[in-house]
């Protein structure tokens, strides 16, 4: 990374006559230790992509689409950078300092790691981190999680048995291995993980859990027919010390819970998770004693049907979330006004297969991605590949634009981050 | 209780009682910020001791001048003691950045001055990222009489650099965020930049082991960490020629 000094250097030599303040926060699922904030209009939507055997070169691929109504390429895929390798590429998180974007598949060890300030129209890749697995036993990188000049990473399973006791691994800026930390298996933790979450106030992250390798690289169809394979899912969530990176206490949340969001609400110390399996929402927060509890808050359509609760999205606010159901394919709104009983207002199908969500600050943008995994997407015409881009006026989301990746040899549309050309860094 | 961790908490309790003191009372110090109180935490931080701070990474080396215009290896800052360092820039305003590690500093050194077990061990330096501005002059009227005092076991050094160019290797090798804004019509750089705060704990053997931003830089935190280190080191003895 060390070739942007220059640059650097440069740029600082000639606007080194005064400062501005820093900002805290970010975009509404970031870590709250990221350092800058996209709070007006984001210019560009990096996808991360899921390569496909025979369609383009079939390799993973970072993705960027002008998504700024005002340019003359808006709604148009701009960049593409291919990484050269078929990884069921899935997550990726920012650095603390925003300048790069850590990405990684779930079949693999390898983490990539892009440049997006040194042009965030063109983002490049700079390093490609390869001992994940021989420094923590751990594989299936998931979440990449900002800490101060640290990354944490969740994995999803491990290089011994593939099966879903797993942990998370701790690097510096620098790509370089510090720690890992299993996930607890005493308590009532099941050994399981997938995301993971920070309230720096109150000092808690907190984890969830999914299943292993072995579950999820078979086809979907397959796997639900195995009974014992069917049980190999996560069922908890954990508290940790985030100081001393040690668990504290596990909550039972049935049917694998995924993503978690702390509500950014600076009176609020809750977090919001669902759960995939059973399609409930959960809260964690402190009890009037100061005992943190998980208490299932309701359901996400109808659990009977298995929607399929993939990914959330929380309002700035804390007082809205969006919630995309993959399996009926609908983008669901719930009223968090009193987060003990979430309702839901709105709902659109938005696709044939919906997975990720992402809104932008304001909340009145949403971008929406097709793909959950290479083997549980659906087939034939269903199997939509897409980014889709809409706004939300408070009452309609109405389609603004699409992205068509199987047309346009992308692949499998999956997570998404926003990027500004304001954040070009020298 | 331990012997260091009473008097390391009613150190704490008096330097927060002072610093809430001096905000109510509008008590004015010698240098460019005031302290000013902090709120209490909001949970029960882990004892220290009790959990591992790991080496995250070297401190970089480079030089710097002191507040004499003497040019030094920062090395010498770093190395033998434990050593808390952050990046600052005299100008800076933003109640969450500059001023904010000042307080912590300034917080953290009547608690260690209140703590005779901690006197030798720790020294504070702060560095600045803005050459142009904070040069050794300057940066000795910013630090008033914490340049020069050595009462209460602590010496706090304040360095900048001769020029962005011996600045930036530093500012990299810390991971201190330095972005230059640009202007979203024009195209074109701002003339200010921004910054995140961070600031860095560094144990004897100049490697880096917590680095904290806003969100985590209280003072109680902070002393919880240099016992910790303390304490590692009493049951290992560092040997500095060997660990590097």
């Amino acid at each position: 990374m060390g070739h942007i000094i220059p640059r650097r250097i440069a740029a600082l030599a000639l606007a080194w006559l005064a400062f501005a303040g820093a900002a805290f926060a970010d975009e509404t699922c970031n870590s709250p230790y990221i350092s800058t904030l996209i709070k007006g209009q984001e210019d560009y939507v990096y996808v991360w992509a899921l390569g496909v055997e025979g369609l383009g070169d079939g390799s993973d691929k970072l993705v960027t689409v002008d998504v700024n109504p005002k340019s003359k390429n808006y709604g148009k895929v701009i960049h593409s950078l291919s990484t050269g390798a078929r990884v069921e590429a899935h997550h990726m998180g920012f650095t603390d300092d925003r300048r790069y974007i850590w990405a990684g598949g779930l079949s693999d060890n390898r983490i990539w790691v892009f440049d997006v300030a040194a042009d965030p129209a063109k983002p490049k890749l700079v390093q490609t981190i390869a001992d994940l697995g021989d420094k923590s036993g751990y594989l299936g990188p998931h979440t990449y999680y900002a800490l101060p000049g640290r990354m944490l990473v969740q994995a999803l399973s491990n290089t011994k048995d593939k099966g879903g006791q797993t942990g998370m691994a701790l690097y510096n800026n620098k790509g370089q291995f510090i720690a890992s930390y299993a996930m607890p298996t005493e308590g009532g933790g099941d050994g399981y993980g997938y995301d993971l979450a920070v309230n720096p106030k109150k000092n808690a992250l907190l984890t969830s859990s999914f299943t292993g390798y072995a579950n999820y690289m078979r086809p979907l169809g397959e796997l639900i027919k195995d009974g014992e394979a069917m049980k190999k899912f996560g069922n908890t969530m954990a508290l940790w010390d985030l100081k001393a990176m040690k668990p504290k206490k596990v909550f039972s949340v049935p049917g694998a819970p995924l993503e978690i969001r702390w509500s950014l609400n600076t009176k609020d110390d809750w977090a919001i998770t669902a759960t995939a399996l059973t399609s409930k929402l959960w809260l964690v927060r402190q009890d009037g004693k100061g005992e943190w509890i998980a208490k299932d808050v309701g359901a996400i359509g109808d659990p009977s049907k298995t929607p399929l609760p993939v990914d959330i999205s929380i309002a700035r606010d804390g007082k809205g979330l969006w919630v995309s159901t993959f399996m009926d394919g609908t983008t669901r709104y719930f009223d968090l006004a009193n987060p003990e009983a979430p309702k839901q207002t709105y709902e659109k199908v938005t696709g044939k297969q919906v997975n990720m969500v992402s809104q932008s600050w304001d909340g009145k943008r949403l971008y929406i991605t097709s793909s959950l995994l290479a083997n549980w997407d659906k087939g034939g015409a269903d199997n939509e590949q897409f980014l889709r881009g809409f706004t939300w006026d408070g009452k309609e989301l109405t389609q603004k634009f699409e992205i068509d990746f199987t047309k346009e040899k992308l692949g499998r549309a999956h997570h998404m981050k926003l990027g500004s050309k304001t954040l070009r860094a020298g | 209780m331990s012997a260091l961790k009473y008097a390391r908490n009613a150190a704490l309790s008096l330097a927060l009682l002072l610093g809430l003191l001096a905000g109510l009372l509008g008590v004015s110090a010698l240098c460019a910020h005031q302290p000013e109180p902090l709120p209490a935490l909001d949970f029960v931080p882990p004892a220290p001791g009790s959990y591992t701070l790991h080496r995250i990474m070297p401190a970089p080396d480079g030089r710097v001048l002191d507040i004499d215009g003497r040019s030094q290896p920062l090395s010498r800052y770093t190395r033998g003691q434990l050593t808390l360092l952050g990046f600052i820039y005299t100008t800076c305003v933003d109640p969450e950045g500059c001023p904010l590690a000042y307080r912590v500093f300034d917080l953290l050194k009547a608690a260690i001055a209140a703590t005779p077990a901690l006197h030798g061990k720790v020294r504070f330096v702060t560095l600045s990222f803005d050459p142009a501005r904070d040069t050794p002059e300057v940066m000795r009227r910013y630090a008033g009489s914490r340049a020069v005092d050595t009462s209460g076991g602590l010496r706090w050094y304040f360095l900048t650099t001769r020029s962005a160019r011996e600045l930036m290797p530093l500012v990299e090798g810390f991971g201190q965020d330095v972005r230059v804004p640009y202007d979203r019509t024009s195209g074109r750089a701002r003339r200010e930049l921004s910054h995140v705060l961070k600031v860095f704990l560094i144990d004897r053997a100049a490697d880096i082991r917590e680095i904290y931003s806003s969100l985590f830089l209280h003072p109680q935190t902070v002393l919880n960490d240099i016992e910790t280190l303390l304490m590692e080191e009493g049951s290992r003895p560092l040997r500095a020629t060997e660990t590097k």
